[in-house]
């Protein structure tokens, strides 16, 4: 069977989590690797769970949250778009391919865009094949 | 610790999850789970016998937590909360795994979807195991409410609140109340007059002693929540301006719609052709008693066009609702005031839904009105007659019931512009917090079920902001945001929801990161105890505070850093 990735999505309540609930009410199909995790706001995501979903062995990992300007708490998408490069360079830091990890703004009434950036983020991540965080785990778990 | 006894409910939704998901499958995987006593798949979990079969459960075996995999939480989240609180639970402890948005509606595979449900619905399991019981907080629900916009909408919902008591500031940018109805001279299909609807309206609002009238007025900025906001107002007097500040409990908005601007269709030539004229240019005419052209003759042949910038793929792409009915009353208008005038009416389809419309279009096709029909995109075209024509202008139709391309005369040409989402539309969305969609409109917490409540809770939405509609439609949602806010307001008091950040004494270092990136300034700083506190009432939960604490002194109830790894190792199990 040809691999298929898992990717855990971070999404903002009021905007993308209900653009994704959007799509599900006008039924607009997309890849079905996505795993969504919702948080009130995407201020809310943590480095941390980025990290987390990674080492538990997601092979990427979708951070959505309401365009600039329409954060239902008017500026907390400004807190994620200032820690996302920090967050990338980390990644790099740590030998993970920063593509694994995006930030995509996506409003309660783009139900079509959702689908498309899972899409897209799929395909993505389907192309870097599986995260090498896997490969070193298994690796330390050996040498133990 | 304890364990824990958990129940896990898999809705169907009816065939919703059912015919994509295999829900025994889904059950039988998490009933091997630790912790796991009862698992087990109905037809409609939402319905009065599912909640009571969860609820039965939950004292028959004891569970103290709650996993529904079903719809959105969006939709039924407060419905499961309700349902274990019944059941004697805490209503914190029950988590929904979204099966249907985010799986059964989306997916087709059975086999991925099914596997997919499971992975969200350990997810919600993993995460339950980690909830803790909160209390949820009883705040003051202020009786008084602040309308924004003083049209047909704002005024009924004026109306219905200060005669059921409660207190109501009226918001009208404008000098004078009324809005868009107030440019209208008889209204479709019973031909009242708009004039006296109006007036009835204003008279009753002015006179009302419940009701503050503020004209040539802009709400500025609103602070707060539900039950508790605070309102700032400027009013412009002349050449001066005057700001005023008042508490409200609830907030209608009601700021309706401005038409679509005709010139922006080239090929109808309006703003170039002095005798192509918008419908409310038309209306003000019939005002007036005088049906006219520029050069003052009364004409002989008058066109009717359709859909100005509604249904088209180059402009807005819905239907503004109105405008059908509307073509029809001018139809009948010009064949009163000038009864050997041609009148022709180019649409693309007749869309008479209201009550009493469909036969309000059988009488106006009886009276000699020339209806052709267009194609979606394929607009006519108009223009200037020749010397030798006994008309002003033609118009060319590719008319598609027939295939042919029709040449019509015409001395006024009438376009039904449509209705658009004001240009303001973006700022008051932000004022009050509450999202538009991809034409501007407000959005509604449910477009069926929830059609005047917003996302933000004491925000209403009535009238044409949320969509374009009739009088009879508007007036039934400003009854209804009224009605919803009276059920609010008269028991005094509101419980909002008990999630919001708090600070650890013990682990804060006083570093006060937190205070300024919260948007609400809701953290304040004990200088004595070099400590932040989180003014709970104030914090609206975005967790912003939480992901930034240097000491990991901030926690987001029920949005918990443990509650999220759970549910991460849950979703990738």
């Amino acid at each position: 069977m040809s691999y298929e990735p898992k990717i855990v999505g971070f999404l903002c309540n009021w905007c993308s989590y209900t653009g994704a609930d959007l799509a599900g009410t006008s039924r607009v199909h997309y890849a079905p690797n996505i795993r969504i995790i919702r948080v009130m706001c995407s201020a809310r995501i943590d480095p941390t769970f980025v990290l987390k979903a990674l080492r538990e062995g997601a092979d990427g990992v979708l951070i959505c949250g309401c365009h600039p300007g329409d954060c239902h708490y008017s500026e907390g998408n400004y807190k994620m778009m200032r820690r996302y490069p920090l967050l990338k360079k980390m990644l790099t830091d740590f030998g993970i391919e920063p593509a694994r990890v995006r930030l995509e703004w996506v409003s309660a009434s783009e139900g079509q865009r959702f689908a498309e950036v899972v899409n897209d983020m799929t395909q993505r991540v389907r192309e870097l094949g599986p995260s090498p965080i896997q490969q070193t785990l298994a690796q330390d778990m050996a040498e133990r | 610790m304890e364990e824990q006894r958990i129940g896990v409910y898999v809705c169907q939704c009816g065939t919703n999850i059912a015919k994509v998901v295999n829900c025994e499958e889904v059950v039988r995987a998490l009933s091997e789970q630790p912790g796991v006593v009862v698992a087990k798949t109905y037809k409609y979990m939402c319905s009065n016998p599912g909640q009571e079969m969860i609820i039965a459960d939950i004292q028959e075996h004891g569970l103290d937590r709650i996993v529904v995999a079903a719809c959105s939480p969006r939709m039924h989240e407060p419905t499961f909360r309700k349902a274990i609180q019944t059941a004697g639970l805490n209503p914190y402890f029950v988590e929904m795994a979204n099966i249907r948005e985010q799986c059964s509606w989306v997916h087709d595979d059975p086999q991925v979807a099914t596997d997919k449900a499971r992975a969200l619905t350990f997810g919600a399991l993993h995460r339950v195991a980690k909830h803790e019981p909160l209390e949820r907080m009883s705040v003051e629900m202020c009786p008084d409410v602040l309308v924004i916009g003083g049209g047909v909408c704002g005024m009924t919902a004026a109306l219905e609140l200060a005669d059921g008591g409660n207190h109501v500031y009226l918001v009208e940018r404008e000098g004078t109340l009324g809005g868009n109805v107030a440019r209208v001279d008889l209204t479709a299909p019973y031909l009242d007059s708009a004039r006296d609807l109006i007036t009835a309206l204003v008279t009753r609002v002015e006179e009302h002693k419940r009701i503050d009238v503020l004209v040539h007025s802009q709400v500025s900025s609103l602070e707060g929540f539900v039950g508790n906001f605070t309102a700032t107002v400027e009013t412009i007097w002349g050449d001066g301006a005057s700001v005023s500040q008042f508490r409200v409990g609830n907030v209608v908005v009601a700021t309706g719609y401005k038409e679509f601007d005709a010139s922006r269709v080239v090929h109808y030539g309006y703003g170039k052709l002095p005798n192509v004229i918008t419908s409310f240019e038309f209306e003000k005419m019939l005002r007036a008693g005088r049906i006219q052209t520029k050069e003052g003759k009364i004409p002989q042949y008058v066109a009717i066009i359709h859909c100005v910038g509604s249904r088209s793929k180059e402009f807005h792409t819905y239907c503004s609702r109105v405008c059908c009915m509307t073509a029809l009353k001018y139809a009948h208008e010009v064949k009163s005031a000038i009864p050997n005038c041609y009148v022709s009416d180019v649409y693309i389809d007749m869309h008479a839904f209201g009550k009493g419309h469909e036969d309000f279009y059988k009488r106006g096709s009886e009276a000699k009105t020339l209806f052709l029909m267009y194609a979606k995109n394929d607009h006519p075209v108009i223009r200037k007659a020749g010397p030798g024509d006994d008309c002003e202008m033609l118009i060319e139709v590719n008319e598609k019931l027939s295939g042919e391309q029709i040449e019509i005369p015409a001395d006024l040409v009438i376009l039904m512009v449509g209705m658009e989402a004001r240009e303001d539309s973006d700022a008051v969305a932000r004022l009050v917090n509450i999202s538009r969609d991809k034409d501007g409109w407000f959005i509604e917490s449910h477009p069926k079920l929830d059609p005047v409540a917003t996302t933000t809770d004491g925000i209403y939405i009535a009238g044409v902001c949320a969509a374009p509609k009739d009088i009879p439609d508007t007036v039934a949602q400003a009854r209804a945001a009224a009605g919803r806010i009276l059920a609010k307001t008269i028991r005094g008091s509101i419980e909002i929801d008990a999630v919001f950040a708090e600070i650890d004494e013990d682990k804060c270092s006083g570093c006060r990161v937190c205070n300024a990136l919260c948007p609400y300034s809701a953290i304040t700083y004990d200088a004595s105890k070099k400590k932040s506190t989180v003014i709970s009432a104030v914090c609206k939960a975005c967790g912003a505070c939480v992901a930034a604490c240097p000491s990991g002194a901030i926690k987001a109830r029920h949005f918990t850093d443990s509650q999220i790894f759970a549910q991460i190792e849950g979703v990738l199990t």
